[in-house]
């Protein structure tokens, strides 16, 4: 326990001046603040545009071999599900369709495009318990779940609210959360299979007709303790190739790559990022070179008493560490508020995950580091006869 | 002549200075950069409009922008065809298709502008020569945006392959880019469009475009048309119709939010760095503050030397961080491969300026609290 016989000076040095330490974990706090922010956008983007997906109840995907994003509106025949079923290990295969409808504002009569989301209310299709619980009440004709974190353009959303569909009438029976991404700007509405067909089967010459026979998603649950991986990799072998098969990470995976390699998301904000540690860099460098300068004739002192260098490279080092943690802790609770503000205010998916925060106690770690070490070569260089002289 | 008081006490110790400079210059940069990234986003969401040939829009109004149209009646368009001031008016049919890359078979989704072949509905040059009118003729022939992605495959004249699973061949290039609402464009002759669109007709549009005679006055025709018109379409000058489509994009994907937040955290960001430089040569000085003070200088006059260092730093500051942002901005327009068009504009440098002017006066007026009230007799106790 040497560690604890030393006078530990890092942590004296720091505390010295209270107010400038404040003003220093301020400062950390900040910087801490402008890389949480920047790189909560960038997975905010990515996330929303996985949420539905991560949602769906099924361990396996089928999907047309040309969907490579939800922006591909290519459905697939419904009988490759019948063709699915019939495979060791799968439980059950279920249709999800998809389409995009004009919904009426029902106080400004303005319309916005909205997805519709439809499937049999006796398949469990959606991980979402609030609409679990309601799925029975979408059995009336023209009925609809909406969405609560659609956009406010859509006006009242709540039950009993009766609006125009598609130029067809329409009836709020109930609510859920979800929120919106880039294929579904303004939000998702959920209806039975037969109410698609109401609404989908017969439309403008602008539009595609649609019924039951081909479906947009096939949802694929596999036996209790089956390999997904291994059943996927046997359904991708012997459906047709009009089909693609993946399990529900790869189905994830193939949105989240797509939206990674077709948008300049992830350059923007990592720039941003990048700009954020660059300046939290001259921050603490600023701190720690005051510091430094302010007790210049101390250093000198220990330097002649005969300390090496190693051990005052020691001290600014441990006053980075002290730094990293004290700032990061204020730059954490002030991000997790602008997080919560963020989502009210826009409905983007900000989420503060235990690994982003991780990484980004690390990041402000290698910052802090890197600042110290460029303030300390002003001590090294400490020559005490001059300081003196 | 006075003593350059507060140009001296940052000179005094020039690594500090530096550093200060560039913390500023930093600050500078990041606001630069967000305002960068939402100007370049809101010109790709609308540059499509500049490079039309007209002067006032029609379209339905449920459009909500270029790619969710709602179809009106071509009807409209003839009435204001013999408005005085109207010079020709030019209907564009608007719609998607999944093309298919020809070498890896897989599709995409693909803008498509539908026109009348000898209609001037784009200004580009390369599309009024005799050779690209005469392949808008063509049946089954399509042009090629070359700004369109890798990813639609070859764009070279003669190319078959399928659009929505009809055969078309590719008959020429032009150069336009396609903003939010697609990454990857095609322009094709009425026919045609009605050919890939079927069972679309021809007497329903997507947006109108009026080209007025030179000389007309454009805010009094399009009032003129406000006026006839009934409720079922919407008149927008060029300059509204821009003003829509990047009101509704920059909304929709929370860009705008996004940015000024950028800018709102990066501005306080730079408050604190500028603060903590102010507040450690106060303190360093403060002995020399306050024999000012016992010398008779009243706090007005260290409150002036305060807010001018702050002036200084601000200005030492936003000259790296412009000149840094103009490289950047050259880096990610090139990075992107033109799909961010980062452009420095003279109204962004002023609005920046005022801005890291405020940010550094922010910060002397919170820091020269010290100053002003430090009481000689306390200080050299």
């Amino acid at each position: 326990m040497s560690f604890l016989k030393h006078t530990p000076l890092a942590w004296l040095n720091l505390t010295h001046d209270r107010r400038r330490l404040l003003t220093s974990l301020g400062g950390v706090a900040f910087a801490v603040l402008l890389i949480f922010m920047f790189n909560g956008f960038k997975n905010a983007l990515y996330d929303s545009q996985v949420q539905l997906l991560q949602l769906l109840n099924a361990d396996i995907i089928i999907i047309n071999t040309q969907k490579n994003n939800m922006f591909v509106p290519e459905p697939f025949a419904r009988r490759r599900l019948y063709q699915a079923r019939a495979f060791d290990g799968v439980e059950d295969a279920y249709p999800l369709y998809i389409n995009t409808a004009n919904w009426k504002n029902a106080e400004t009569r303005t319309t916005r495009p909205i997805r519709v989301l439809a499937f049999n209310p006796q398949d469990s299709v959606l991980r979402i318990p609030e609409v679990q619980s309601q799925v029975s009440k979408l059995q009336a004709p023209e009925t609809v779940l909406v969405d609560l974190q659609s956009r406010p353009e859509l006006g009242p959303i709540t039950p009993g609210v009766e609006t125009e569909l598609g130029d067809r009438r329409v009836r709020v029976v109930g609510n859920y959360s979800l929120g919106t991404d880039f294929a579904s700007g303004n939000g998702n509405l959920i209806m039975s299979d037969q109410n698609y067909l109401r609404y989908f089967s017969q439309v403008n010459p602008e539009d595609e007709e649609r019924d039951l026979s081909t479906a947009d998603i096939g949802l694929v649950k596999v036996a209790e303790g089956a390999d997904a991986e291994r059943i996927a990799a046997t359904l991708s072998e012997n459906l047709p190739k009009d089909v693609k098969v993946l399990t529900l990470e790869g189905f994830v995976q193939q949105e989240f790559t797509y939206w990674q390699e077709n948008t300049n998301i992830g350059f923007v904000f990592s720039l941003l990022t990048a700009m954020a540690f660059i300046v939290g860099v001259i921050l603490v460098y600023q701190i720690l070179y005051t510091d430094v300068s302010d007790h210049w004739a101390e250093y000198a002192t220990l330097k002649a008493m005969g300390y090496r260098n190693f051990f005052l490279l020691g001290v600014v080092l441990q006053e980075a560490t002290i730094l990293s943690l004290l700032g990061f802790i204020p730059g954490f609770c002030i991000s997790v508020l602008l997080y919560n503000a963020t989502a009210d205010a826009t409905g983007l998916l900000m989420r503060m995950t235990v690994d982003r925060a991780l990484s980004t106690l690390v990041a402000t770690f290698v910052m802090c580091l890197i600042s110290g070490a460029i303030a300390v070569r002003k001590v090294q260089a400490t020559d005490p006869a001059e300081v003196f002289g | 002549m006075r003593t350059p008081l507060a140009w001296l006490n940052l000179l005094h110790e020039r690594t500090r200075l530096l550093v200060a400079i560039a913390g500023v210059a930093f600050a500078v940069l990041l606001i630069f950069m967000n305002l960068g990234f939402l100007g370049a986003l809101s010109l790709t969401a609308t540059q499509i409009y500049s490079q039309m040939n007209a002067e006032i829009f029609l379209r339905s109004p449920q459009t909500l922008e270029i790619s969710t149209t709602e179809p009106f009646p071509i009807e409209r368009l003839y009435q204001v065809a013999g408005v005085e001031g109207v010079d020709q008016v030019m209907p564009v049919y608007v719609g998607y298709q999944q093309w298919r890359n020809p070498e890896t078979r897989l599709n995409r989704a693909m803008f498509v502008y539908g026109i009348n072949p000898r209609d001037p509905v784009f200004r580009l040059p390369e599309l009024q020569d005799s050779e690209a009118i005469a392949a808008l003729q063509r049946p089954d022939t399509v042009l090629i945006d070359q700004l369109s992605r890798p990813e639609f495959g070859p764009q070279t004249t003669g190319i078959e392959t399928e659009s929505d699973r009809r055969r078309v061949e590719i008959g020429g290039q032009f150069t336009l880019g396609g903003g939010f609402a697609s990454d990857g464009t095609l322009i094709v002759g009425d026919q045609n469009f009605l050919r890939l669109f079927s069972p679309r007709t021809l007497d329903r549009i997507d947006l109108g475009l009026i080209k007025l005679q030179p000389g007309a006055n454009i805010e009094a025709v399009a009032e003129t048309l406000r006026g006839m018109l009934p409720e079922d379409v919407e008149v927008l000058t060029q300059e509204e119709i821009i003003g829509r489509d990047r009101d509704f994009w920059i909304g929709t994907t929370s860009t705008g939010f996004i940015f000024s937040m950028g800018v709102a955290v990066s501005f306080i960001v730079g408050t604190v760095i500028v603060y903590q430089i102010l507040y450690t040569d106060i303190s360093d000085h403060l002995p020399e503050y306050a024999t000012l003070k016992a010398m008779g200088y009243r706090s007005r006059y260290l409150f002036q030397v305060v807010l001018q260092e702050a002036v200084i730093l601000a200005v030492m500051g936003y000259i790296p961080g412009l000149i840094l942002s103009l490289g950047l901005y050259e880096l990610a327009t090139n990075a992107t491969n033109g799909g961010l068009p980062m452009a420095m504009n003279f109204g962004r440098l002023v609005f920046v300026l005022i801005l890291t002017i405020v940010m550094c006066a922010v910060s002397g007026l919170v820091s020269v609290r010290k100053v002003i009230t430090a009481d000689p007799a306390e200080v050299f106790s």
